[in-house]
């Protein structure tokens, strides 16, 4: 809704910055101050170094030489392999359970459905990674491994100390946190779309499938870019909470991306320097990466977010 | 959605027959890992290790709670929890709130600015070190305000607060300042009570990205006072806290057993005691839920088609 100018926008303006100040102050304070703090990758960091350690030696890019050594591109590669594999098999899965979702004609089981399959997206990783460990077990409570050895007579494998299973792990319980709760934008999407275009659908004889794949789908394409661009900007980083609930000391180093590294590196390890580096790094291919995509969807079917 | 008149051919209805049934299939996927949870929590632990419980508990016992609510960190991490999802969430709402009413006054010296001044920092924000080196330098490492202060603005829900404002009839402030009121006044006595489901569902959503949230505490929490529901969940989980717990509250309740002269009596077994703390943590968010989903997905709504 377009306004024009009102005389009510002149009255009592300072009213108005104090109610802007807070929101100014922690963005300042919560949003550049740790933007500037990453110059740290461009110093020899010492904390102890004068006022927040901003006394330590200029040196550069030598924290980027990391860029030169294949131990970081083997953990760029399985960050952008794990995020990839996530947006490939989780993404078209809210797609299709929108459409599977519409497709019910009893109203009342419909919504019960809806709501259960929210359910997950209120559980926190912890409690995720709980149910994996369990679900997984090598023990008597491991289901998963219950259900093979009765049906298929396999042997009991224990599927958190190998790292092949991991991939697998990631991305079902991501389908699984994320799927219900993703439809709610599709429904939305789907909800705009005009009841009498169905109606001339029918009349011209489109059958069921034909009105799917020539109206209902259609009608999700926009909602679908713009949920493709802010997965874009996700390419380069896995899910922090996720992966480090669901790893473990023994798979750590085999699993390890960009966000538990610069973590483990960093936080843990002190290595303030070369892993803000790394992050900087990461966050800037990231936003590369949204802007890029942003472009060319714009190009493509004029949808854009920015 | 549309009403099909046409008579459902063969085909249609087996696929809506299949439909059906996928949909229970999902709900059964969606349910049952927490099912299986409650009925390990409420089994005997002795009884538990031999497996083979997926429907109902075989040995049923209330005991593997009573050691769980002995346990002095779950309860402390309690108030925390609590604590910190009432008072981060009316903060940040609060700031929000007035964000967006200063905002939407288009006419507003420097408006232009301060947006640029708040979307900046959404492109490129600091890293998980810098991040901590500037927590650290504030002294908000094991401080209660660093649960309150980092997450409290955010400009994305000010944006969709505004939309929430812009569409209310701007002359309901026209009248108010008629009226001689300032915009204290048309602020707390006409945008706030006008914006009342707005702000219940952005109170929701911050309390629930409150009481899941533990990566506050694995980055900037060492204290154990400090610590919350999700964390202390997590180092049961993960380590071997859960032994420590059977301990302390066999010790204590040593005595009681003793005199019962009980020589068969079994403690809970770790398996046990992790199920009843997951049971206690997770459940109290996915029972209150279902009642305020109507604003959690308006909420949502809004916050999308404004994006």
């Amino acid at each position: 809704m377009k306004r024009k100018s009102y005389s009510i926008d002149r009255v009592n303006v300072s009213a108005l910055y104090v109610f802007l100040a807070p929101a100014l102050v922690l963005t300042l304070v919560f949003g550049y101050l740790p933007m500037f703090s990453n110059i740290i990758a461009f110093l020899d960091y010492n904390i102890a170094k004068g006022w927040f350690g901003l006394a330590s030696p200029f040196v550069g890019f030598k924290n980027f030489a990391f860029l030169r050594q294949s131990w970081f591109y083997g953990i760029m590669g399985r960050t952008v392999w794990y995020s990839f594999a996530g947006l490939v098999f989780g993404f078209p899965a809210s797609l299709l359970l929108a459409l599977l979702f519409n497709e019910l004609r009893h109203l009342r089981f419909k919504k019960v459905v809806q709501t259960i399959s929210y359910v997950p997206n209120f559980v926190s990783w912890v409690t995720i990674s709980g149910l994996v460990y369990t679900f997984l077990s090598y023990e008597s409570d491991g289901i998963l491994n219950n259900i093979l050895e009765k049906l298929f007579h396999m042997q009991r494998v224990s599927y958190m100390q190998d790292p092949k299973y991991f991939l697998a792990v990631l991305i079902i319980t991501g389908i699984w946190k994320g799927v219900g709760w993703g439809t709610i934008l599709y429904m939305a999407a789907l909800s705009t779309i005009d009841e009498q275009i169905y109606e001339a659908a029918e009349v011209d004889g489109a059958g069921r499938l034909a009105k799917v794949t020539h109206i209902t789908f259609p009608g999700l394409i926009p909602t679908f870019s713009i949920l493709l661009i802010f997965a874009m900007g996700g390419l380069f980083r896995t899910n922090f909470d996720q992966m480090f609930n669901l790893q473990n000391a023994v798979l750590r180093d085999r699993v390890n991306t960009i966000d538990l590294y610069t973590y483990f590196n960093g936080v843990v390890n002190g290595q303030y320097s070369l892993s803000t580096a790394v992050g900087l790094f990461q966050g800037v291919v990231s936003m590369i990466l949204v802007l890029g995509t942003n472009y060319v969807t714009k190009k493509l079917n004029g949808v854009g977010i920015y | 959605m549309h009403k099909r008149r046409i008579r459902r051919s063969p085909g249609e209805m087996a696929f809506d027959g299949f439909n059906v049934l996928f949909m229970i299939l999902l709900c059964v996927i969606m349910i049952y890992p927490f099912w299986y949870v409650m009925i390990l929590a409420f089994n005997t632990g002795a009884d538990a290790q031999y497996g083979g419980i997926y429907v109902w508990p075989r040995v049923f016992t209330l005991e593997n709670f009573v050691y769980v609510f002995k346990y002095q960190t779950l309860r402390s991490a309690a108030v925390v929890t609590v604590a910190r999802c009432l008072v981060s969430s009316v903060f940040g709402v609060s700031i929000c709130m007035m964000t967006a009413f200063s905002l939407s006054k288009t006419r507003l010296p420097g408006r232009r600015a301060i947006i640029i001044f708040f979307m900046i920092p959404m492109f490129i924000g600091g890293t998980v070190v810098s991040n901590y080196i500037v927590m650290a330098k504030l002294k908000l490492i094991n401080n209660f305000l660093v649960f309150v202060l980092p997450g409290a603005f955010s400009y994305f829900t000010a944006v969709v607060m505004r939309s929430f404002i812009d569409n209310q009839p701007i002359e309901l402030q026209e009248s108010a300042l008629m009226d001689g009121a300032n915009n204290y006044q048309i602020f707390f006595r006409i945008i706030v009570p006008l914006a009342k489901a707005t702000i219940a569902a952005f109170l929701f959503f911050a309390v629930v990205g409150n009481w899941l949230d533990v990566t506050t505490n694995v980055l900037y929490i060492t204290k154990k006072q400090l610590y919350t529901l999700q964390y202390v969940m997590m180092n049961v989980i993960k380590s071997t806290e859960a032994r420590s717990i059977i301990d302390t509250s066999s010790t204590q309740m040593a005595k009681q057993i003793q005199t019962i002269q009980d020589m068969a009596y079994q403690p809970p077994t770790p398996q046990v005691i992790k199920m009843a703390i997951m049971a206690v943590v997770t459940f109290p968010l996915l029972f209150i839920y279902p009642f305020f989903q109507k604003y959690f997905v308006k909420g949502m709504l809004t916050g999308a088609v404004k994006a």
